[in-house]
Order: structure tokens, then C-alpha cells, then sequence
């Protein structure tokens, strides 16, 4: 057995290839030295863990709190983000009505009776009764009350409103009412040849300029017999989401 | 000794009345007692103005459901009135209006003096068989939100704006009174102890 052990080993150093003993021995080795590094590398890393671990807790407590704050910081760049467009908006609005107030929205009328908005702007920084009220998008409404601190702007949607109206494209006049909702441009023309799409500015009058948009017409309306024909007007602003707005000076 | 029992209160005479004098003496007999006995807590009462407020300032048009919102004020001040009385509930529905026209701002004095009356009516109720159970109420809430939105109409038209769209306010002042029976109904059914012991029963 020795002497065939010695035969093949020899062979196979003559011809300077592995000898199938060395094949045999190596292929079933390389299981066992593997079980035995891996076994080993798996207690190391236990070891290392439980080391530490103090550690461990303390970092995972530091990211943690790292991860909140720049969850925070986050959202405030997205907030910033979203309001960046506004904000350009109204600056531009600002830059062209010089003397304007910007002022924040922080209320609505608390029974909803009224169509009206609180603002943090008052006869403090200037606001007076009767001035108007106006955003990037457009018209918003005028100063019915103002205190020291805050006012009121009774907007254009409110069936109390009314403002000197003009279609932009042909000149007529009206009158711009609210509905509550939406705003009716009364008192047109009936040789007025309205277009559904016809934009509608303010005409000069107590609170605004002129040219200052309030909507767009969606609907006209030819009451039977009547002198005047009206218009329902799709307001530009969105008042449901009104945030800043600039009080206008009158 | 008196002062320290729970079941002993004294009115404005001084004169002792026990819970056995209140449960001997219903509603109706001659001798009712003068003052009531569960009262909410002032600054309970005061929290829960300053919360209504909040909510209904910052959240009006997103509550509205037809152009109406339910009216958190009208419902304390119904509440407050029911559990204590008349001149209570005057003063608390007063105190609640100021708040809402100094915060409205343009309406004058009159959520102040609807709201007020709003109040006296439902301390009108107090101690009666009506505040005693759901099914009087719920339909007084609504009443009461018509009342005062009545009332509301009326005192801004008196102080010279009338409310323009009478039609538009009806229809709201409707919606609006329906979604208060409707909210105090379903604030009865989860906390029953909102509407305090039964008359039959202190």
C-alpha cells in the first residue's frame, strides 16, 4: 500500500501535475477548512458584537435622532419648496403695486354667514377701511373692519360684495357681485357680445385699480325682456386656499 | 360639618338642601329647589370656548357642507344653558358671541346678542323634563340654531346691513341647524354624561 502510495506520488511529480492522492485530499479538505474559517469568523464577529455593543445602542440612539432632525429639515425645504412659487408670486404682485401691505391669512368667518378672511395686518401697519385686497392670482376682496392688529376682507364671493367690473376684450361695464360662491358681473350691456372665457378686470373705482383681474365668464345668462344681460364669473382666486395676500391702499 | 359633605349644599339663604330633599322635591312641585346642582366646571367650559373658537376660525369653509358649518359655539352654549339656567346661560351665550364678533369682525354686536339669547333659551330648558332626554334635545339644538341665526339676521339688519342673498342664508341657516342636532346627537350617544343627571334623579 505504502509502495503504491509512494508509485503514484512519485508519477505524479515527475509529471509535475497534482497526484490524485493530493486531488482527493485537497477537494475533501477545502469543506472542512472552510466550516472551520467560517465557524471562526462567525465567533469573532459574535465577539466583536457583544464588544460592542455599548456602542452599538449609543450610535443607533445618535442616528436616530440624527435621522429625526434631518427628517425635519426635510420637510421644511419641501414646505419652502411649495411656497417658493407663491412667494415669487406675490413679490411680483408687491412689485407692482407700490405701498402695498403683504398681509397672511389666519381666519375665516367662524359661522361661515359671511364670505370674509382675517388677516395679520392692521390699522397698525397702515391698513384702512375700504382698502383692497388683491393676491397673485387676482382679486380677493376689500377691508371691511380693521383693528389695530388684524382685518377683515370681505372677498369678492360674498353676496354683499361689489365691485366696478370691465370685459377685458370689448370694454363693457358691469358690476361684479357675489353669489356666495362665485361672482355674477351684473348690469351688462345686451349689445355687449360676450364670450364665455372673456376675462373680466376691475374698473376704477373706491378700493381697486383698474385692469386688476377677477375672473374669467363661464355662463351668460339673457334674462327674457330684461335691459341688462349678466354673466357668472369663475373668480381667479382660489379661495379656499388663500394664504398671503397684499392690502392695496386706496 | 355642613360645608365638608358633598351631599349637603347651601343656597343663597344659607339653608341646607340634602340629595334627599332635591330627590323628594321633582320638577313642578312648589318647592323646587333654587339653583342647580351639576354645573360644569368654569374652566372646562372656558377650555372648551377657546378650543370651538379655533376650530371654527381656522376651519370654517373646510367644515362647510352646503355653504353651512356646524356651529361648535351654538353647541356649547346649548349645553352650558341646559346644565345650569337662565341668566348663566345668557351670560355664558353673551361671553361666546363677543368672542365670535371680535374675531368675525363686521358684524357689530350680533352674534353677541343671538348667541346670548341662544343661551337663555336653553337655560330655559334646564331642569325641565326636555333637558332630560335625547329625543326633546337634539331637535331643541336644532330650534335653537334657527333661533339664533334669526336673531343674528335680524340684529345685523338693525345695525344696517342686512344680510344680502336672504334665500342663500335660509337655506344655510336650515343645513346649519340639522348638522347641530345631527353633532349633538352623536356627542349624547358617545358621552352620555354630557347631558348631566336627569332632573328625576339629583
Amino acid at each position: 500500500m505504502a509502495a503504491l502510495v509512494a508509485l503514484v506520488q512519485i508519477d505524479a511529480a515527475k509529471s509535475g501535475k497534482p497526484s490524485i492522492i493530493a486531488i482527493a485530499v485537497t477537494s475533501t479538505a477545502v469543506f472542512a477548512q472552510s466550516a472551520v474559517a467560517q465557524t471562526g469568523n462567525v465567533a469573532r464577529g459574535i465577539g466583536q458584537t457583544l464588544g460592542d455593543a455599548p456602542h452599538l445602542i449609543d450610535d443607533n440612539a445618535r442616528l436616530r435622532a440624527r435621522t429625526i432632525v434631518l427628517q425635519r429639515e426635510n420637510d421644511r425645504m419641501r414646505e419652502s419648496l411649495a411656497q417658493a412659487p407663491e412667494l415669487r408670486a406675490i413679490a411680483a404682485a408687491s412689485a407692482n403695486e407700490p405701498g402695498s401691505i403683504e398681509a397672511m391669512t389666519i381666519g375665516f368667518d367662524p359661522e361661515n354667514v359671511s364670505r370674509t378672511i382675517v388677516i395679520d395686518r392692521g390699522t397698525t401697519a397702515g391698513v384702512k377701511r375700504d382698502d383692497g385686497v388683491i393676491n397673485a392670482e387676482g382679486v380677493v376682496g376689500r377691508v371691511i373692519d380693521a383693528t389695530p392688529a388684524t382685518s377683515t376682507v370681505l372677498l369678492v364671493s360674498d353676496g354683499a360684495s361689489k365691485v366696478p367690473a370691465v370685459v377685458q376684450r370689448g370694454r363693457w361695464w358691469g358690476i361684479a357681485t357675489g353669489t356666495n360662491g362665485r361672482v355674477r358681473m351684473q348690469y351688462v350691456s345686451q349689445d355687449a357680445k360676450l364670450k364665455i372665457g372673456d376675462v373680466v378686470v376691475t374698473g376704477a373705482g373706491r378700493s381697486f385699480r383698474a385692469g386688476l383681474k377677477i375672473g374669467t365668464i363661464a355662463k351668460i345668462v339673457h334674462p327674457e325682456g330684461a335691459l341688462y344681460q349678466n354673466a357668472l364669473v369663475e373668480p381667479a382666486v382660489a379661495f379656499g386656499r388663500i394664504s398671503r395676500v397684499l392690502v392695496v391702499p386706496h | 360639618m355642613i360645608a365638608r359633605d358633598r351631599n349637603v349644599k347651601l343656597d343663597s339663604d344659607g339653608v341646607a338642601r340634602t340629595r334627599a330633599f332635591w330627590l323628594a322635591n321633582k320638577p313642578g312641585e312648589s318647592a323646587a329647589p333654587a339653583f342647580t346642582p351639576d354645573a360644569p366646571l368654569w374652566w372646562i367650559v372656558a377650555l372648551a370656548l377657546v378650543v370651538a373658537l379655533l376650530v371654527q376660525v381656522s376651519y370654517a369653509p373646510m367644515l362647510a357642507i352646503r355653504g353651512a358649518t356646524v356651529s361648535f359655539v351654538t353647541l356649547l352654549v346649548a349645553w352650558y344653558g341646559v346644565r345650569t339656567d337662565v341668566a348663566r346661560g345668557l351670560a355664558f351665550g353673551m361671553i361666546a358671541g363677543a368672542c365670535l364678533d371680535a374675531i368675525g369682525g363686521g358684524t357689530g354686536a350680533a352674534w353677541t346678542l343671538s348667541t346670548g339669547l341662544a343661551g337663555a333659551l336653553a337655560g330655559r330648558l334646564a331642569r325641565t323634563w326636555l333637558a332630560d332626554t335625547k329625543l326633546a334635545l337634539v331637535p331643541g339644538v336644532g330650534v335653537l340654531t334657527l333661533v339664533r341665526y334669526a336673531a343674528f339676521a335680524i340684529v345685523i339688519a338693525a345695525q344696517g346691513h342686512p344680510l344680502a342673498l336672504p334665500s342663500v342664508h335660509i337655506h344655510a341657516a336650515l343645513v346649519q341647524s340639522a348638522l347641530d342636532a345631527g353633532v349633538a346627537y352623536l356627542a349624547l350617544l358617545l358621552v352620555p354624561a354630557l347631558g348631566g343627571v336627569p332632573a328625576y334623579r339629583r
